[in-house]
């Protein structure tokens, strides 16, 4: 990946991110910081990893996304919008009666949404019902799927793990976005997943770990996933930050679900809307070099 | 009496025939298939039988993604573990996605009688039909077990079907399946007696015996447990003024609270609902649990008398 699309993807994210604050500004809470830490990948998915047609979101060739931690949902309509799947407008309605964008993703209501998840530990084994059906039906179409790393505590996740790996789905991604934090605390001292790499190449996985923040990374790691598969799903530990983007939020628990103090939002939007504007320049910089 | 058939063995039957002409039906199983009466599907069509091994809850999920593309997949387990087990995966991957996905739950009620109550499935009506949109199946013998199978592919949504292990015989000659309705069995104006699965075949002998003692009922035999046939209901309560209900399931929550929602609503007449009282049941041959909690003609006919009497006291 050059510099200019790296800059351009990251700018696209910074979008992203103020797309999530302006949910916010519209429900007064959400589910901020894991939206935050997944929204770099859900941003390089949607603008440059999968084959995708936001007129025609039934499209039967489209890859899938699968947002398996529900509750970063706010990730995802971001994306969504900004990729001209419905009007920016219709963000101003989360968290109001009749919201084609609940606080917990609803395929039946948006074009886009693949499945009703919120319910933790249910995304992977519908993913991989979905990547052996489009196998067996001869689609040459991929599932991705964004997890959280508490939510791997839920057992049901190692029942699709094995049934994945032993039923050859290698068009399955699965990116484990692994902040380190869930509501109680650190991942680790809640309940210990680690380490999730050696856990899931046990069950039979390709592992990879990044840096979930990067774009390049993201990059490097989808594309080992088609070019060095060995029939195997794929697993992506992104390692990644708690609220990326938002300083005083970062890596920090409380943060998981956010209802703004006074002051908060507005620093967050001054936060986010000067990042935007560095990288618009960069951007533009590198388009005139 | 016809003779005697395995459920399990014509339900699988039922679905390999319907396989052969829709190519997007395809078996889960969880260590289950062979017994659930699909050893022949997986030999003749190893593309479409999938073995998961024993994980209901990733099967249940992995049929709602199936589904997203295409596929009916029916998948057909031990009755508890593809209800409670798997409860959430039900409501949410299936119900709410509204996915057209096929669940089936043998060895229902006590079959597995001596296996005791980890093997046994006497809530799941109850559970099971508060999913909304979700249809809710009983078939009563091999030929309603047959037609409800056909039916119950051609329905796109989400569906629950119990059936039972041991062999049963033919009740009635077969005939189309519509989902959704019940039909009477039997005519008579004293008192309506309304039954599920296998149960039916007792409350018809216990009929027979009611008449002989002059009690002239009307049997319903009710195969849909959800969408429940509010109008054969209500007709009944009109017409008979008294209803009864018999279910192997517990008296709460199953076809005896379907019935008594209707009644209650519509047209208030007194109910009694013969069933198993919500306690782990007690192990045994079939048989002798059945006349344990009353669920045999004998235990019918004792409890519609007393009902029947005290109704005109």
């Amino acid at each position: 990946m050059d510099r200019l699309k790296q800059k351009e993807l990251e700018l696209i994210a910074g979008r992203c991110r103020r797309n999530v604050l302006r949910m916010i500004e519209a429900g007064h809470h959400g589910h901020m910081g894991g939206a935050l830490s997944c929204i770099d990948i859900v941003t390089y998915l949607y603008f440059r990893g999968m084959k995708i047609d936001p007129r025609n979101p039934e499209w039967e060739e489209r890859d899938r996304f699968l947002l398996s931690a529900g509750h970063k949902c706010m990730a995802q309509y971001a994306v969504l919008a900004e990729k001209g799947y419905f009007a920016k407008e219709v963000l101003d309605t989360y968290g109001s009666l009749h919201s084609y964008i609940p606080g917990h993703p609803d395929m039946h209501k948006l074009a886009g949404i693949e499945a009703n998840t919120g319910a933790l530990g249910h995304g992977l084994s519908i993913a991989t019902g979905m990547a052996l059906g489009l196998k067996d039906s001869g689609k040459n179409a991929r599932v991705y799927v964004v997890m959280g790393d508490g939510e791997l505590a839920e057992g049901s996740n190692w029942e699709a793990a094995a049934a994945a790996a032993h039923h050859h789905a290698d068009n399955l991604i699965v990116f484990v976005d692994f902040n380190g934090l869930q509501i109680s605390g650190r991942v680790q001292d809640v309940m210990n997943m680690t380490p999730i790499s050696e856990k899931f190449r046990a069950f039979g996985w390709n592992v990879q770990d990044i840096d979930g923040n990067n774009m390049r990374e993201i990059e490097a790691a989808l594309k080992m996933t088609v070019s060095d598969n060995h029939n195997k799903p794929s697993a992506i530990i992104a390692h990644t930050v708690k609220a990326k983007g938002i300083s005083f939020a970062e890596n920090k628990a409380q943060y998981h679900f956010w209802t703004p103090k006074q002051g908060e939002l507005e620093a967050a939007v001054r936060e986010i809307e000067d990042n935007i504007q560095r990288l618009e320049k960069e951007v533009q910089k590198l388009c005139q070099n | 009496m016809s003779e005697l058939r395995d459920p399990r063995k014509t339900f699988g039957a039922a679905v390999a025939e319907v396989a052969e002409k829709d190519k997007r039906i395809v078996v889960l199983s969880a260590d289950s298939g062979g017994s659930s009466g699909f050893k022949q599907f997986a030999a003749d069509h190893p593309d479409r039988y999938y073995e998961f091994g024993i994980m209901e809850q990733g099967v249940t999920g992995i049929a709602s993604g199936m589904a997203t593309v295409g596929k009916i997949p029916v998948f057909c387990a031990i009755a508890p573990f593809v209800t409670c087990r798997s409860y959430e995966m039900f409501r949410n991957d299936l119900g709410y996605m509204k996915q057209n996905v096929k669940i089936v739950g043998r060895n229902g009620g006590f079959t597995y009688s001596d296996l005791g109550a980890t093997h046994h499935s006497l809530e799941d009506f109850a559970i099971m039909r508060m999913v909304p949109g979700a249809v809710v199946l009983c078939p009563q013998d091999p030929g309603e077990i047959r037609q409800a199978v056909r039916a119950m592919l051609a329905h796109d949504g989400p569906v629950y079907m119990r059936i039972g292990n041991p062999p049963i015989p033919e009740l009635f000659p077969e005939q189309p399946f519509e989902i959704g309705k019940g039909r009477v069995l039997r005519e008579g104006d004293d008192l309506t007696i309304i039954s599920t699965g296998t149960c039916t075949k007792e409350v018809l002998e216990a009929a027979e015996m009611l008449s002989e003692k002059g009690l002239d009922v009307r049997v319903i035999g009710m195969p849909t447990i959800a969408p429940i046939d509010v109008d054969i209901i209500r007709k009944a309560a009109k017409e008979t003024k008294r209803i009864v209900t018999v279910e192997e399931h517990y008296v709460h929550g199953g076809l005896g609270s379907a019935v008594a929602e209707v009644v209650t609503e519509y047209c208030p007449v007194p109910v009694k609902m013969i069933g198993v009282p919500r306690v782990y049941a007690v192990t045994g041959p079939y048989n002798e649990l059945l006349h344990y909690y009353g669920l045999d003609a004998e235990g019918i006919l004792k409890t519609v008398s007393e009902f029947a009497a005290k109704q005109h006291s």
